[in-house]
């Protein structure tokens, strides 16, 4: 389905593209929230609720300031749980703008995927400030 | 760059900026999936290295720090799920803008303790100073002594739970979250607060602008014993709620990308 761009930035606008897990509730369902959150409980997700934006059931991403939409029918009382599994389903791919901005522009170490995926690999342990063409330091 | 070298061996920076060296000091004892650092003679800058270094290249999953001696900004920009153990006090702004860690600081902290924590939680024995939690993001911070003022100014998330008393202008312009104050507050409690709930067991000297008594829940009673229980703190003493008044409240005013500020 083709990306329907509006006033506010959402994450399908900074992708290009819609992911399948926006549309599939079948494809969020074996996400371990528990599993994926330091604690014993839902810690930082508990911040995490199914909001509104542009008239559809949306979860908010903080890694990319954006609005992440949610298509499929959410089944009754389940709104807040399934906003957090497609949240979760979408950082754990990599998937959110602000994860795939790291390997360019991070300047210092982190795992690229964030403390929810162990064994991420590593960005920002190399960066280097970019360098416009034709440009030389000056003399003083 | 200029430097100078102390009593102790260790070589500062003349200036007062970093610790010149960056190398990690590699001083750490790994045991398996556990090391202990001792922060005896290393400056902040070569704990915290080496602390990461443990962490992220050696693959070590519980990590004890012991004789932090006070030493600022401890613990600082860990961003992966390990446990971190600080046997003694570390100083200000320790454990900040950390996202995943678990932390037990088995002593008392100064100011801005996990300031801009995104994840994970951190446990004081002890007393902490002011601006605690300050800008706190999420996750829980739990503090078993009084916390000084301005605990969790502009908190945009989380949990502070404080079983003693606190300062002046707690949970100041708080956006989002939660605190639960066991004992007193001073002046100001929730002053220019836009959301977010807190919970006080003790006397209030004042409530600040647009800070307004809420009705308590099943939702608010299941979160606060969930929450006691988990961090085994007894058993939750009576607790008032406090909330926005929301005359302040006009965020639907605001441009969308302001709006996204407080999410």
């Amino acid at each position: 389905m083709g990306v329907k761009h509006t006033v506010a930035i959402d994450a399908e606008t900074l992708a290009g593209k819609r992911f399948a897990y926006q549309e599939d509730i079948s494809l969020i369902e074996d996400i371990d929230l528990m599993e994926l959150t330091p604690g014993k409980d839902l810690n930082w997700l508990e911040d995490i609720h199914l909001l509104v934006e542009d008239g559809t059931p949306a979860v908010f991403d903080r890694n990319s300031n954006s609005f992440l939409k949610i298509y499929f029918d959410i089944p009754e009382g389940r709104g807040d749980e399934i906003a957090r599994k497609v949240l979760m389903k979408h950082l754990i791919s990599g998937n959110s703008y602000g994860i795939q901005l790291k390997e360019k522009h991070c300047k210092f170490h982190q795992v690229e995927l964030g403390p929810w995926v162990a064994d991420s690999k590593s960005v920002g342990d190399n960066w280097v400030p970019p360098v416009l063409d034709g440009w030389e330091p000056p003399l003083h | 760059m200029a430097s100078v070298n102390t009593k102790s061996g260790v070589v500062y920076d003349a200036r007062g900026l970093v610790e010149p060296d960056p190398e990690p000091p590699m001083t750490a004892e790994i045991d398996g999936d556990s090391a202990v650092i001792d922060a005896t003679d290393l400056t902040t800058r070569k704990i915290n290295l080496e602390l990461k270094r443990i962490v992220y290249d050696e693959g070590v999953n519980n990590v004890t720090i012991v004789n932090p001696g006070s030493k600022h900004s401890l613990g600082v920009g860990i961003l992966k799920r390990c446990n971190i153990t600080f046997e003694g006090s570390p100083g200000w702004y320790a454990c900040g803008l950390i996202d995943g860690p678990e932390v037990q600081i088995n002593g008392r902290v100064g100011w801005s303790l996990a300031e801009n924590m995104m994840s994970g939680s951190v446990v004081v024995e002890g007393p902490a100073g002011s601006l605690t939690g300050a800008a706190l993001r999420g996750g829980d911070l739990v503090i078993k002594g009084n916390v000084g003022a301005r605990t969790g100014i502009d908190q945009k998330g989380g949990t502070i739970i404080a079983l003693g008393s606190a300062g002046i202008n707690t949970g100041f312009m708080m956006q989002r979250g939660r605190q639960i104050i066991c004992g007193d507050v001073n002046d100001g409690l929730g002053d220019s607060m836009y959301d977010g709930v807190i919970y006080v067991g003790g006397k209030i000297a004042s409530l600040g602008v647009d800070c307004v008594p809420g009705e308590m829940t099943e939702e608010d009673h299941e979160f606060i014993n969930r929450k006691f229980e988990i961090y085994d703190l007894g058993t939750p003493p009576e607790l008032q709620k406090f909330e926005c008044g929301k005359v302040l409240h006009n965020y639907d005013a605001l441009e969308p990308s302001e709006r996204k500020l407080v999410l």
